[in-house]
Parts: C-alpha cells; structure tokens; sequence
C-alpha cells in the first residue's frame, strides 16, 4: 500500500509514450500507530512499576512515662540479636547465664534461631496455640506473639544487616521487636564470650530505656 | 437522474487524528517519565521482601550515602519556597527571590547551611558533580544539630501549607540508605528523628528477587 510512485528512466526508449501509473499518494498510518501505541503501553508501565517499596518502621516513644511504665518483659521470652561485622548475627536469650551464639542471615541461620526460641517459649508455658481468626475467618497462628526480639546493631555492621533482620522479624511475623543501642557489656560479650553477661537488675533497665 | 452507484472497494478510515492522539499521548509519557529530578547520590536500597509501596502523599526522604553523608530532599515547590523564606530569615543565609526560587525546584540537598547559596546559584551541571559534604547532624545537642532543625521546619512548612489547602497531607518521613551504609550514620538519622518526635518513618527498600515466605511450618 505504502508505494511510492517511481519515475520509470527508461520510459521512452522504446519510442513510446508510457504514461506514469496514476498513483495513490495515501500511506498506511496502521503501524506507526501500533508503534505509538506500543511505546505508551510502555512508558506508562514503566512509570507506574518505579515507585520504590518501603518497610514501615515504628519507634518507641524517648520520653518514658515515670508514672506509667511499660509493664516488665519475661526475662525468658527474651531474644537478644547483635548484628555484628562482616554479616554475622550474635545473639542470646535472656540475661541470666545468657550463652553468646552466632548465625548469619539465611534462611536456615537466624530465621530458625527465632523460630527455635519460638517454640521453646510455648514449650515453658504450656501456651495454647495463638490461633486468632482474622477478617476474612482464617485462622491464624500467632505464634509471633510468643517472643520478644531486641534488634541491636553494633557500630561494625551495615545497613543492610538492619533491614534484614527487620525482615525476619516480618517473616517469622514476630510481633513485639525493638530496635535499641549496644551496651558495653554487650560489646565486651562479643569479644569474650566465656566471659558471660553481668548485667544487674538496672543496667538492664538503663539497656531497655537507653 | 443517474442513479446513486454504491461505493466499491475497501473503507478506508483516516487515521491522522489517530496517530494525532496516540503521538500526543506518547510525548506526554516520555516527559513525565524523564521529568524525575536529577540523583544527588546514588544509592543501592537493600532488598527486602516488603511489598508496601511509596504512597502518593507528600514525602521528606532522608538519603544516607554509602559514605554515611546525609542528603535531605522534600516534595512540593509551595512547601519548599515557604521552607527557604522561614530558614533563610533565620538564619541569615542572604539568598534572594531568584534564589529562593531556584531551591523550590532544585531537588536534594547535602550542604551544610552555610554553603547553600554557594550550592544554588551553581549551574546543573557544576552541581551534579559538586562534592557534597552532607548535612550537618548533632545528636548531642538537637538545636545544634541541622538536619533536625530542616526536619522539623519542614514538617512545620507542610503543615502551612495543609492549612492555606495547599497540599492535602502531612510529609511521609523516608529514610533511604545504601546497603552497605555503616550502622553509625543511621543510628545518627533514627535518632534525631525520635528525638524530634518523628517516631513513624519508612525505609525505601527494593523488591527482593525469589523471595521465599517460610516460617509458617
């Protein structure tokens, strides 16, 4: 269809008269639109799929109310995570007689640490399953509210390693976790860990409010 | 009277308006789609298994390079220009309307307050190659420290602007940090930001390739 007319040279060399065909200047439009409408599927696609996830991250109040403290934690629901250098996760349970362990951040390493510590917890308390029927009338388990996870990024780790172990924590779908500062005594467990962990009743306390 | 010959052959339908419309449309998606403002910092966001997007509302992002510099970006000229009239009284900054002007649109920052003006009035592209040394924090003394008093002016600029309609919704607080950005120069973000009261924030993270979702038994 899209022809366009050409002029024959050698039209006379025969001695007659050729008349040039009468042609149709028209051109098809059909795949250039295909082609526009394309590249807009395109772009408008491609527009819409930039817009960045994000992890919503919610953190405790700095002023502590002295009149209404938040009730104390079980020592043995505890789960303590140092993140350390070069992505390796330290971590412990409880305080009394706590034993330093580490794990990395695969899926076998500290994704079992918190589901191990999960069942033990249910283990200790006899505790019924957690099992909550939501909107929709699943039920589900919510095993993630047997523990309580405290994040603790040391100076040597990265980014990353935070994120990931918020990711765990959405994973394993823990729900009590929070994000606090390494204490000294925790830096010098790191370093020794046949030393053990001296906390006292306060410092403990000057940890969780720090 | 000839009589009335139906027409032979194949309709042909004029498909200029057509192309018109699709061209029009096309050009619109390009520019939109290139209109991003220039990276003042390249980031690489760790990946996640979030599936949570930006909302649409007004965001305040936090950029913490890979070197832990700290670069500050908010959305809205209105908010922006009201922002940079507050600051720039303030603080005695010396910046002009064009000025002014020219930071509404400018995009991120990472200067301290004291070389802003300098920072403006370069071109784009001295400014893209520009070494920004990253807003000042002090997590010491929080009226010392700039990034909270741009935070929390900002915050305040926005609610302005809610109040004269605007905008329609108070700033979304972003933190976006590279993966490999030290813990420190976050802790220093997380903490001006409880500091300031601000203790709901987002971290931009991108889609994790192949996620598994265990943990379930």
């Amino acid at each position: 269809m899209a022809e366009i007319a050409q002029d024959t040279g050698g039209g006379k060399q025969k001695g007659k008269k050729v008349r040039s065909k009468k042609m149709s200047t028209k051109i098809d439009f059909t795949p250039m639109v295909d082609l526009g409408f394309l590249l807009i599927t395109f772009f408008m696609l491609t527009t819409t799929l930039a817009k960045p996830q994000i992890m919503a991250l919610v953190m405790p109040d700095k002023d502590v109310d002295k009149e209404d403290p938040p009730p104390p934690v079980k020592e043995s629901k505890v789960l303590t995570l140092l993140l350390g250098a070069d992505d390796k996760v330290y971590w412990y349970e409880g305080i009394t007689d706590a034993k330093l362990d580490s794990t990395d951040y695969s899926a076998e390493g500290l994704r079992q640490v918190i589901l191990n510590k999960m069942d033990k917890v249910k283990g200790i308390f006899g505790m019924e399953d957690y099992k909550k029927k939501n909107k929709e009338g699943v039920e589900e388990d919510l095993k993630g509210s047997y523990i309580n996870v405290i994040i603790k990024p040391m100076r040597e780790s990265r980014y990353k390693n935070l994120v990931d172990a918020l990711d765990e924590m959405a994973i394993t779908k823990v729900r009590y976790y929070v994000i606090l500062n390494v204490s000294d005594l925790e830096r010098e467990f790191v370093k020794n860990p046949a030393g053990g962990l001296k906390f006292s009743a306060e410092e403990q306390l000057d940890a969780a409010t720090n | 009277m000839p009589k009335h010959k139906p027409k032979r052959g194949a309709p042909s339908i004029d498909m200029t308006a057509m192309t018109d419309v699709a061209f029009l449309l096309l050009t619109f998606f390009m520019l939109t789609a290139k209109a991003k403002p220039q990276e003042t910092v390249v980031v690489d966001t760790p990946s996640s298994i979030s599936e949570t997007k930006l909302p649409d509302a007004g965001t305040l992002t936090i950029t913490v390079s890979k070197e832990g510099q700290i670069f500050l970006d908010m959305a809205g000229s209105h908010t922006r220009m009201s922002l940079i009239d507050d600051v720039n009284s303030r603080y005695n900054l010396g910046l002009d309307d064009q000025e002014k002007l020219k930071f509404a649109n400018l995009g991120g920052f990472g200067v301290p307050r004291k070389q802003l003006k300098k920072y403006i009035d370069l071109s784009p592209t001295e400014r893209a190659s520009y070494k920004s040394e990253g807003i000042p924090v002090d997590t010491a003394d929080i009226n010392n420290s700039e990034l909270a008093d741009w935070i929390h002016n900002a915050r305040l600029a926005q609610f302005r602007m809610k109040q004269e309609g605007k905008v329609k919704d108070e700033y979304v607080m972003v933190v976006k940090a590279d993966k490999d950005t030290p813990y420190p120069a976050i802790e220093k973000v997380i903490n001006t930001l409880t500091d300031i009261n601000v203790n709901k924030f987002n971290l931009i993270t991108s889609l994790e390739g192949g996620a598994k979702k265990e943990g379930e038994e």
